[in-house]
């Protein structure tokens, strides 16, 4: 559930297909993910798991799976349900 | 009214100028959310939410970034937003060049400077460039111009003016706009605490021939936060009598 939700946030923010949201998809490899790209990444995921995020986890959301790991240390679960 | 449907944060708000421009941000029709580490705030926003609009008190360290995030993300859950920043929390301590402390000048740093810009960094994130925001930074004529005998003081202002000006030019075209009030000698709790020859100095040195107050500097607020200001940013604005530093 919360993987989805975390996908819908890259998607959304990006303006990327769900699709192309895989646990590689890295920080500046796409044009659309690049600094602007990241802060509305930032503030989409903030919004969407009710969190604020230190400047040093920002800094460190490079992959989505850095995202995941990094949302998990909020207490965001991502157990398969 | 001026400020009406906006939900300003204003921290140091629980006496001084912070409380002045929390009075006159609520006589705008701004909501508020006040912040500070002493007694008094909670009393001011009882008061202004039974009189004029809602307000909420949090007290709290803004050296702790941990409240700093708290402050931006309780606005966040309970309006969604924030519209206006004032950074006005601001600690004065004396002290001549060679009778400063390390930890005399680590604790200027931290709260007038080092609580600015992490508050920023939250805050610009739940701004919403729809609703022209704005941030306030209080600096200080002593930033601005230098003053004899309080030097790290003054440092950590004139620190609040680069990074206002900085700040400004990078929010722009994101829509937020940032200035700074830069107050001269205003009757206020932390002037009453410095030597008498030193305000007497001060008030000497004022051409208006008075010391400001708090509301002469929460006009000037209520300014550069409402749309009266839409196309001002990266601006100090001193609010000083005309005084000489």
């Amino acid at each position: 559930m919360n993987a989805d939700k975390l996908r819908e946030c890259f998607s959304r923010s990006l303006g990327i297909s769900p699709e192309r949201v895989t646990d590689d998809l890295a920080y500046n490899t796409l044009k659309e993910w690049d600094s602007v790209g990241h802060m509305a990444l930032v503030v989409e995921i903030e919004g969407a798991f009710d969190v604020m995020f230190d400047t040093n986890d920002i800094l460190g959301m490079s992959t989505v799976a850095k995202a995941r790991e990094i949302l998990t240390r909020y207490g965001v679960s991502f157990d398969a349900a | 009214m001026l400020l009406e449907g906006r939900v300003a944060l204003i921290t140091g708000a629980s006496r001084g100028i912070g409380a002045a421009i929390a009075r006159a941000f609520a006589a705008q029709g701004a909501t508020l959310l006040l912040c500070a580490r002493g007694e008094g705030v909670e009393t001011l926003a009882q008061e202004l939410t039974q009189k004029q609009r809602p307000a909420r008190a949090m007290r709290g360290d803004l050296s702790d970034p941990a409240f700093t995030r708290d402050l931006v993300a309780s606005a966040r859950k309970e309006h969604g937003r924030v519209d206006v920043l004032v950074n006005n929390a601001g600690i004065l301590r004396q002290g001549l060049i060679g009778m400063t402390t390390v930890d005399q000048m680590r604790e200027l740093w931290n709260v007038n400077v080092l609580a600015v810009m992490t508050l920023t960094q939250y805050a610009i994130r739940v701004m919403d460039p729809k609703r022209s925001p704005s941030i306030v930074n209080l600096a200080s004529i002593a930033g601005t111009e230098g003053m004899e005998g309080v030097t790290a003081y003054s440092a950590s202002k004139a620190a609040v003016v680069g990074y206002t000006l900085s700040t400004a030019k990078e929010l722009a075209p994101k829509g937020i706009r940032v200035n700074a009030i830069a107050p001269g000698f205003i009757d206020t709790e932390m002037v009453r605490g410095v030597t008498a020859d030193w305000y007497e100095r001060r008030i000497q040195s004022i051409r208006m021939g008075r010391i400001g107050t708090p509301e002469d500097v929460a006009g000037v607020a209520v300014f550069l936060a409402s749309d009266l200001a839409r196309y001002v940013t990266g601006q100090v604005i001193g609010v000083d009598g005309g005084m000489m530093s």
